[in-house]
C-alpha cells in the first residue's frame, strides 16, 4: 500500500511539473502573457496580439517540445531495456547522429535536385540512418555487452557519424548548408505545424505499441535467460523494441535534429522519481517527465540569454550530462560492493 | 510399470557452433523423479543444461517435453511446461520480491499479464514454498544472494511446471539453505510429480536426493544409474580423478527425515 502512495505522488508530481513548464511555456517570452489572458486566449476569448503568440507560436511549439521530448525518453527506455544497462539512449549510443547523418545526405541533394526536401523523405532518412547505427552497434556489441563497450562504440559511431555529415557539408552548396545548420543545431524552434501534425499519428501510434509490451518487457528485466524461458519469444520481442525505439528516435531527430542526453537521463531520474521499475508505470512516468523535462529545457534555451536563443541540446545536455555521470559513479560503486 | 516420461534426451549431442561437448546421452526424466548431473568443471553440465532449456540448439539428437520436440513448441507453450533455475543472478533495479516471483506466472495471464486473484494465490503459496513469504515486499535488489535464490525459485515453483531445471541451484547458498531447498524439490516431485533435473557440486547431497545420477565426464556419459551404485567411492574417484582412498563418505545427509531419527 505505501508503494501505490508512492507512485501515485509520483504522479502527481509529474503532471504537476507538464503543467507547470506548460503553462511557463505559453506566459514567458518576449511578450509576456499573463496567466488569465493565457487561459482567456486558450479558452478561444482571446484576441490581438497575445492570441496571435500564444496560438501560433508557443502552444505549437510547447506541444512538439512535450511530444518530442516524451517520444525521446520513451526511446531511450527500450534501449536501456534492450541492453539491459542504464546507460544506453539514442544520443550516447549515436543513433541520433546516424539519423542525423542520413538526414543530411538526403538534404543536400534533395535541395540541389528537388529545391526542398519533402518531409517523408526527411522522416524515412532519419529511420534507415537510426536502424544502421543500431545495426552496426549490435554488429560491434556482439555479446559482449558491457557498458562501458557499448558507450565507447557508441561515442566512436556517433564521431564517424558527425564526420562524414562535415563531409557532406563542406561540398554541398550554400543553400543547403543553410537549411542543414539550422536544423543539426537541434532545436523545437522549427518544427512546422504541418510536420508536426504529420509525424504525431506514427509517434503516438508507436507509444501505444510500446504500452503493449508491457508483460515481456517486464519479464526481460531478469534478463534474457530467464525472460525466453518464462515464455518471451526473445527474438521477435528485440526487433520489436529495436524498430519502435528507432522510429521514435527517428521521427524526433527528423523534426528537431539531435537532442542530447534526454533519452539516457530522463528514464533513469522517472524510475527513481516513481520507486518502481514496472514498464506499466514506467513508460507513462518516462513519458510525462520526458515532456516536461524538455519543455522546461526548450523554455531555457529560448529565456535565458534572451533575445539569443540556444540550442536546446545545450540545455539538455547541461542538466542530462550530470544525471550520466551520477550513474556512472554508483554503478562502479556499486560493483566494488558486490 | 510403464513410466511417465516428462522429459526425454534422445541420441543427444550438445555443443557451441556444431562442436559437440557432450555426447551421446540417452536419459528420460518420468515424472516424479530427479535426476541430479555430476561431473568436474568443464565436463558440460552447463551446456547440458541450457540445451535442455531450448537456449541451445542440440548439435544432434532430440529433446522432448512429453513426447513432443521441445524446439518445436512455441516459447510460451515450452514455458507452461518448463521452469528453470540458472546460475546466474540477475540484478534488476526497484522491484519487490512479490513481483520477481509473480513473474513466473508469465505463460498463464494474458496479453497485459495482470495477475488474477487464483495467479496471485498460487504466488502467495510459491513463496510460502520456498521460505520467503516474509520478504514478499522486499526490494529484490537488497537481500543476500541465497535469498535471492530462493525468490527465484519460487517464481519456477509458480509457474506450475511439469519440469524443473536448476543449474547448480545450491551455488548461492549455506549448507541449511542447500538442504531447505532439496527438500523443497524433493517434495515437488513427491507430492506434485514434477520431473526435476538438477546439477549438484556437492556428491553428499546428490546421493540424498537424486533418484538417477548421470555422470559426465570427458565430453560423454561416464556412469548413469541409482546413486548408490553411481557415487560409490570408487566411482568418485574415476569421475574427479583422486588417488584411491581420497574420498571416503560418512553417513552423508539424509533428507526428508524431519528430525525424527536425527542423531540415532
Amino acid at each position: 500500500m505505501k508503494k501505490g502512495l508512492r507512485i501515485r505522488a509520483a504522479y502527481l508530481l509529474l503532471a504537476a511539473a507538464f503543467l507547470l513548464f506548460l503553462g511557463l511555456s505559453l506566459c514567458v517570452g518576449s511578450m509576456p502573457v499573463g496567466p488569465r489572458e493565457v487561459t482567456a486566449v486558450l479558452l478561444g476569448r482571446g484576441e490581438g496580439a497575445a492570441a496571435q503568440v500564444v496560438l501560433r507560436l508557443r502552444l505549437p511549439r510547447a506541444l512538439a517540445a512535450a511530444l518530442l521530448g516524451g517520444a525521446l525518453s520513451v526511446s531511450g527506455y527500450l534501449l536501456q531495456t534492450f541492453f539491459a544497462t542504464p546507460i544506453a539512449g539514442p544520443y550516447v549510443l549515436g543513433i541520433s547522429s546516424g539519423a542525423k547523418l542520413a538526414v543530411s545526405i538526403v538534404m543536400v541533394f534533395a535541395v540541389q535536385r528537388l529545391g526542398a526536401l519533402p518531409f517523408p523523405l526527411m522522416m524515412a532518412a532519419a529511420f534507415a540512418g537510426a536502424m544502421a547505427v543500431t545495426l552496426l552497434i549490435l554488429l560491434f556489441a556482439g555479446r559482449a555487452r558491457g557498458m562501458a563497450t557499448l558507450l565507447v562504440i557508441g561515442i566512436m559511431v556517433g564521431n564517424v557519424c558527425a564526420a562524414v555529415t562535415d563531409f557532406f557539408v563542406t561540398f554541398a552548396d550554400e543553400a543547403g548548408v543553410a537549411n542543414l545548420h539550422a536544423w543539426s543545431q537541434g532545436s523545437f524552434a522549427g518544427v512546422s505545424r504541418e510536420n508536426l501534425l504529420r509525424a504525431a499519428p506514427l509517434i503516438l501510434a508507436a507509444l501505444a505499441a510500446v504500452f503493449l509490451l508491457c508483460k515481456p518487457i517486464s519479464a526481460f528485466r531478469l534478463g534474457e535467460a530467464y525472460a525466453q524461458s518464462m515464455g518471451v519469444n526473445v527474438r521477435a520481442f528485440r526487433v520489436l523494441l529495436i524498430a519502435l525505439s528507432s522510429l521514435l528516435s527517428a521521427g524526433v531527430t527528423a523534426l528537431t535534429g539531435p537532442i542530447s542526453f534526454v533519452g539516457v537521463a530522463v528514464p533513469q531520474l522517472s524510475r527513481l522519481l516513481l520507486g518502481t521499475s514496472r514498464p506499466e508505470h514506467m513508460i507513462p512516468g518516462t513519458l510525462l517527465l520526458g515532456a516536461a523535462f524538455c519543455m522546461g529545457c526548450d523554455l531555457a534555451a529560448r529565456t535565458a540569454f534572451a533575445p539569443t536563443e540556444l540550442a536546446v541540446s545545450t540545455v539538455t545536455a547541461f542538466f542530462g550530462a550530470p544525471v550520466v555521470i551520477a550513474l556512472m559513479l554508483r554503478r562502479s560503486a556499486g560493483r566494488e560492493e558486490a | 510399470m510403464e513410466r511417465d516420461i516428462r522429459l526425454g534426451m534422445r541420441n543427444l549431442s550438445v555443443g557451441y557452433g556444431g562442436k559437440t561437448v557432450v555426447g551421446g546421452i540417452d536419459a528420460g526424466v518420468a515424472a516424479g523423479e530427479i535426476l541430479v548431473l555430476v561431473g568436474p568443471n568443464g565436463s558440460g553440465k552447463s551446456t547440458v543444461l541450457k540445451t535442455l532449456c531450448r537456449r541451445l540448439r542440440p548439435v544432434s539428437g532430440t529433446v522432448e517435453l512429453s513426447g513432443e520436440d521441445a524446439f518445436r513448441l512455441s516459447a510460451r507453450q515450452a514455458a507452461s511446461r518448463m521452469a528453470v533455475l540458472l546460475t546466474h543472478q540477475p540484478h534488476p533495479e526497484l522491484v519487490t520480491c512479490f513481483e520477481v516471483a509473480a513473474l513466473g506466472r508469465y505463460p498463464h495471464t494474458g496479453f497485459m499479464g495482470r495477475l488474477t486473484p487464483l495467479d496471485r494465490a498460487a504466488v502467495e503459496e510459491s513463496l510460502r514454498q520456498a521460505g520467503v513469504w516474509a520478504l514478499r515486499g522486499a526490494d529484490f535488489g537488497r537481500i543476500s544472494d541465497g535469498q535471492r535464490q530462493r525468490v527465484l525459485l519460487a517464481r519456477a515453483l509458480c509457474q506450475q511446471p511439469e519440469v524443473l531445471l536448476l543449474d547448480e541451484p545450491t551455488t548461492y547458498l549455506d549448507l541449511g539453505g542447500k538442504i531447505a531447498l532439496l527438500e523443497i524439490l524433493q517434495r515437488l516431485a513427491k507430492e506434485k510429480g514434477v520431473a526435476v533435473v538438477l546439477s549438484l557440486h556437492e556428491i553428499d547431497l546428490a546421493k540424498g536426493i537424486g533418484d538417477q545420477v548421470l555422470c559426465l565426464k570427458d565430453g560423454r556419459v561416464q556412469a548413469m544409474g541409482a546413486p548408490e551404485e553411481v557415487l560409490s567411492a570408487r566411482g568418485m574417484e574415476k569421475l574427479f580423478d583422486l588417488p584411491a582412498g581420497v574420498y571416503a563418505p560418512g553417513a552423508g545427509i539424509r533428507f526428508g527425515t524431519d528430525g525424527k531419527e536425527a542423531a540415532g
